[in-house]
């Protein structure tokens, strides 16, 4: 979600009329957009905008478009004529398997100041980041004009075989040397990950203007205050994006006062101008209108909105989209801003139309009867997170590996991504998280009895499988095998669920005291007493003993039972 | 208050105390004679205080006793008596060496001795290479007589100090400067005496009823609780905390939730938690470099790498990506990565369960779906954030369902879960919802709370998933914000809790 600043007075200078911080707040709602903050002292005005597809809106020069039309003050949009230039980028072969499209432009005309420039680093910096997705899809670079020589080439070349000065450094570095030692070059070098040649811009003299998307030339791409002509270009992976972002961008700077002049990018014998200003057109049929919004709206009123919203309708009723927009994928994205022009709140409300009836699932109410038995039986219901790790899963419980935690083998499933070791892993048994539970209450009074029901995810033949299970523990001085074998023989006579318990080897329960449960051919639960080993990895100061139940199995039992009667 | 009914609720303890306070009146007196431990007498007081058949009077006393040097002196007698008495013997002018030998008296005693002596004009100190000492003729009297400290020590102890006499209170601030020898205490004690209620209870005879702290099953089987009175108890006296076990607090918080919803008619989903990108983004219509999607936004799954994925219904929702088939879309106009979209995450969103449910035969038209599921996101944890959460969301299907609609619910949700009557409705944007919207609602104490968002699913996402289009209305709520406001919590994290002292102890309402 990108947030921008900008400066109240500028705004309203864009704009055209005097507007309180509290309308801004309500008109930056029409572009699903929130007002943070106002800053009286230093004029400043914070907007976080939700919808990651309206990049035009992360400049002032956007916001006061938006706000024109919500007032009543621009119909549509109006249009950028692009003027004849002279310029041109010639695109060689080499930069298709790398960072295929470049586009630009010259603009000239004004003279830049500390706000425009503030503005337009903003932009540029959104651009790029948010919407190009930190530079990779598309980045942007601004030049004084003054200082190239067209026409400008892009070619892609061996990282050794170009070096110049970038920005913020003193010495001429290679390409290579860039992205190992400029902080920008070590933040973006991931674009670049296993290219054998890297992208470049030159002038006609051979001088370098940037290593695209990285960094510019210290000569050629720093802008000064006071300086009135630019060449700004857009390069990437994806066309259309990085054509959105120099129409973005020419819009912005016409509406300041610039004139847009237009560069010829040459590859091979295809010559294409750019910034393309494209138009799209769209069909909008207005029962659509009545379809999401259940509002009966003239052709007329429509019209209107849609010009508010700043769109054009042209005589044969069909919607054009202006060059800073391409987030309309369907008539009803158009339909969306009639709606939001029409104003969300005078549109009525109604009751829903049918009655359903609700319900959950037999799983989820047997869940819910455990739970109840667990209270009744005198445990305390705790709440874990999901995420663990496997030293609570694994090396507190003094188990070698993965598989023997439950009987038939499994393997934790772990995070590649994670943020913090203590959340690496998905649970994929509840004793260890009850264990990690008593271990933090040692000071409080004992008998401690506990149980916790909930998902445990683990990967089984290739497979994520999530399982439902109930645990208990029950920690206190004469806490023993008894205790949990009574809890499982009363869960089962209340399921009516036949079954047998076999001892078997397991290391987190001592040895003679540890016993799988079988219920219809299937290992449906565990018990025993915990191993004073765990006990005292964990730091636990009395006897505890667990049981834990596989949910799933028993209703798979259950049913089974039920069959048999 | 009636006397019968008072002396039925006499305790054993009472009933032993109370006659004897005719004669006795302090505590170690009342131990000795009842046969009860004092503190088992100080109990049988407080409770016959409270009941008014006895008051208490409380004296702050000043004992003395003997400490471990006046105990031996008053067997071996005094030091400096003992030194004079020696030097009785030897002569009236001796070495001190020499009468300390023969008194028994050690060095440290002995300048002791010299000072309490001189004082009393008892010997004079005749300096020269040894330190002679001289015995005047005060001093031979002196020790033939028992020393007034002598006769002090020879009383009886305990005693108070209030009782001595003159002289002895002379010897007792003597000795007191002495070390060890006396010890002077100040000491709080308890004396109980008879109010006329209690005079009139022993009157009335307190032996006469025989009563029973318990029923017995051998009264029960004998008969025997016929003829026995039980003591009748303070009902209103305190008696020690228990805990009980319960739900969890924030379980129950939700299973709330869930009736609410079950009750307004939507039925409940479950999904796994761990999921194909498929389900939890590329159903939804989530462009493959929709920024949620990257390594920021969502938990991938080590091992195993892909799960399954429908392949027909993967062809669909591919072709709805790239171009829009199957509705008037253009699509997203990119090259849907069908390997991509099989990779294993955490469910980031419960939305993933609504996706599932429109492509599953189960799906019935209308009909009213609810989750709350577990959905997880990479995040930095604070007092606000949790990388593992709760989602409370869910769609309605039906043919003819606007906008309208949708505020309509929402205003109910609003009722039912913010108990708020105002809610206001702004633009929003979800990459599935076309219209979006977002929910504030003015709850009655948290003011304007952001209760949740909502839309239309967008015809590119319900196309391929159910074949066909028709209107889903979708929403979520951002439960954990009324979740802490209704368990009076300020820390997400708490939500958690492995406290069990919260948990045993967090109110039930």
């Amino acid at each position: 979600m990108p947030t921008i600043t900008f400066s109240l007075k500028d705004l309203q200078e864009l704009v055209g009329k005097k507007l309180t911080p509290d309308e801004v707040g309500r008109l930056v709602e029409f572009g699903k957009g929130e007002m943070k903050q106002f800053t009286k002292e230093t004029d400043e005005v914070t907007v976080d905008f939700d919808d990651t597809n309206l990049p035009y809106l992360w400049s002032v020069e956007g916001v006061a478009r938006l706000f024109r039309g919500v007032l009543g003050m621009q119909k549509g949009f109006s249009r950028v004529t692009l003027k004849k230039g002279e310029y041109s980028i010639i695109v060689d072969e080499s930069v298709e398997s790398v960072r295929p499209f470049v586009a630009g432009m010259v603009v000239k005309g004004k003279k830049i100041d500390e706000r425009l420039l503030k503005q337009l680093i903003q932009l540029q910096e959104k651009l790029c980041e948010s919407y190009g997705k930190r530079r990779s899809k598309v980045a942007m670079g601004i030049y004084p004009f003054d200082k190239i020589t067209f026409p400008v080439h892009y070619r892609a070349v061996k990282p050794e075989s170009a070096r110049f000065v970038p920005l913020d450094f003193s010495k001429e570095m290679s390409l290579g040397e860039i992205l190992e030692e400029h902080p920008k070059g070590k933040e973006y070098a991931f674009i670049l990950k296993g290219k054998q040649l890297y992208p470049l811009l030159a002038d006609s003299k051979g001088k370098a203007l940037s290593f695209p998307p990285i960094i510019n030339s210290a000569e050629t791409g720093k802008i000064n205050i006071g300086e009135e002509r630019f060449f700004v270009e857009v390069t990437g992976t994806d066309r259309e994006a990085a054509e959105l972002c120099l129409n973005i961008a020419a819009y912005a700077l016409s509406e300041r006062g610039f004139e847009v002049y237009g560069v010829i990018v040459v590859q091979g014998n295809k010559k294409t101008i750019t910034p393309s200003l494209q138009e799209e057109k769209i069909k909008v049929p207005p029962e659509h209108v009545k379809q999401l919004f259940g509002l009966e709206l003239g052709k007329g009123e429509i019209k209107t909105l849609l010009e508010k919203a700043g769109f054009e309708v042209n005589s044969s009723g069909t919607v054009i989209v202006p060059p800073y927009r391409r987030d309309i994928l369907h008539a009803y994205d158009v339909v969306e801003d009639i709606g939001i022009m029409h104003g969300y709140e005078s549109i009525g409300e109604k009751a829903l139309i049918s009655y359903t009836a609700g319900g959950t699932s037999p799983k989820a109410k047997l869940s819910n009867l455990l739970r109840e038995l667990a209270i009744g039986l005198g445990f305390q219901e705790v709440m874990s997170p999901v995420l663990s790790n496997k030293g609570i899963l694994h090396t507190n419980m003094s188990l070698g590996n993965d598989a023997e935690a439950w009987p038939g083998g499994f393997s934790t499933i772990e995070i590649e991504n994670f943020m913090s070791e203590t959340y690496s892993s998905v649970r994929s048994w509840l004793t260890p998280i009850l264990m990690e539970f008593l271990s933090k209450n040692n000071h409080v009074g004992y008998p401690q009895k506990i149980f916790e029901i909930g998902t445990a995810s683990v990967q089984q033949s290739g497979k994520a499988i999530d399982h439902e299970k109930i645990a208990f523990a029950a920690a206190h001085e004469k806490a023993g095998y008894t205790e949990v074998r009574q809890i499982l023989d009363y869960i089962m006579r209340m399921l009516n669920i036949p079954f047998t318990v076999e001892e078997i080897e397991h290391g987190s329960f001592i040895p003679g005291r540890a016993g799988a449960v079988i219920a219809h051919g299937k290992t449906i639960a565990l018990l025993g007493e915990i191993h004073p080993k765990v006990l005292t990895r964990w730091g636990i100061i009395v006897p505890v003993a667990a049981v834990e139940i596989n949910v799933g199995e028993i209703l798979i039992a259950g049913m089974a039972t039920d069959n048999k009667r | 208050m009636d006397i019968k009914k008072l002396i039925s609720g006499l305790h054993t303890y009472e009933r032993k105390v109370l006659p004897l306070l005719e004669r006795f009146s302090s505590v170690p007196e009342l131990a000795e004679h009842s046969h009860l431990q004092e503190v088992e007498v100080m109990r049988a007081l407080q409770w016959m205080g409270n009941k008014n058949l006895i008051a208490l009077r409380e004296e702050q006393k000043e004992i003395i006793s003997l400490d471990k040097n006046g105990e031996a002196y008053k067997a071996q007698g005094l030091p400096e008596t003992r030194f004079l008495r020696a030097m009785s013997g030897i002569g009236r002018e001796a070495s001190l060496q020499e009468i300390a030998k023969a008194a028994k008296i050690g060095q440290e005693e002995i300048q002791i001795c010299l000072g309490a002596l001189r004082q009393k004009a008892a010997i004079t100190i005749k300096p020269g290479k040894e330190l002679l000492a001289l015995m005047t003729s005060h001093g031979a009297e002196l020790a033939k007589k028992e020393s007034l400290e002598e006769q002090f020590l020879r009383r009886t102890f305990p005693c108070e100090r209030k009782d001595l006499r003159e002289e002895e209170l002379f010897a007792f601030e003597q000795l007191r400067r002495r070390k060890s020898i006396i010890r002077l205490e100040t000491k709080k004690l308890k004396y109980a005496s008879l109010t006329p209620l209690g005079k009139e209870a022993l009157a009335y005879g307190i032996g006469k009823e025989s009563t029973s702290d318990r029923l017995t099953p051998a009264m029960l089987k004998s008969g025997a609780w016929e003829h026995t009175s039980f003591r009748s108890f303070d009902v209103a006296i305190n008696v020690p905390a228990i805990t009980a076990a319960r739900k969890h607090p924030y379980a129950r918080f939700l299973d709330e939730i869930r009736s609410r919803l079950i009750g307004l008619g939507f039925t409940e989903m479950f999904g796994p938690i761990v999921e194909t990108e498929f389900w939890d983004m590329d159903a939804l219509f989530m462009p493959q470099f929709h920024s949620a999607r990257d390594i920021h936004g969502a938990y991938f799954v080590k091992e195993p790498k892909y799960g399954s994925v429908p392949e027909e219904l993967m062809a669909r929702v591919k072709a709805s990506h790239e171009i829009g088939k199957g509705t008037t879309s253009r699509g997203w106009r990119y090259a849907f990565d069908a390997q991509r979209t099989k990779r294993n995450i955490l469910r980031t969103q419960g939305t993933a369960l609504s996706a599932r449910m429109l492509a599953s035969p189960e799906l019935k038209i209308p009909g009213k779906y609810f989750s709350i599921s577990r959905c997880f996101r990479p995040d930095v944890i604070d007092a606000t954030h949790l990388p593992d959460f709760n989602q409370v969301e869910g769609i309605i299907i039906e043919e003819g369902l606007t906008f309208q609609h949708l505020k309509g619910m929402l205003r109910m949700f609003a009722e039912e879960f913010a108990q708020a009557k105002e809610i206001k409705i702004k633009p929003g944007y979800f990459p599935f919802t076309e219209p979006s919207a977002e929910i504030m609602a003015k709850h009655p104490e948290l003011g304007w709370i952001e209760l949740g968002g909502s839309g239309i699913f967008r015809p590119e996402l319900v196309k391929p998933l159910l074949g066909k289009e028709i209107s889903v209305l979708a929403w979520g709520i951002g439960i954990d914000r009324i979740a802490m406001f209704n368990l009076g919590i300020k820390d997400i994290r708490q939500l958690f809790s492995h406290d069990l002292e919260y948990l045993r102890n967090a109110k039930a309402v």
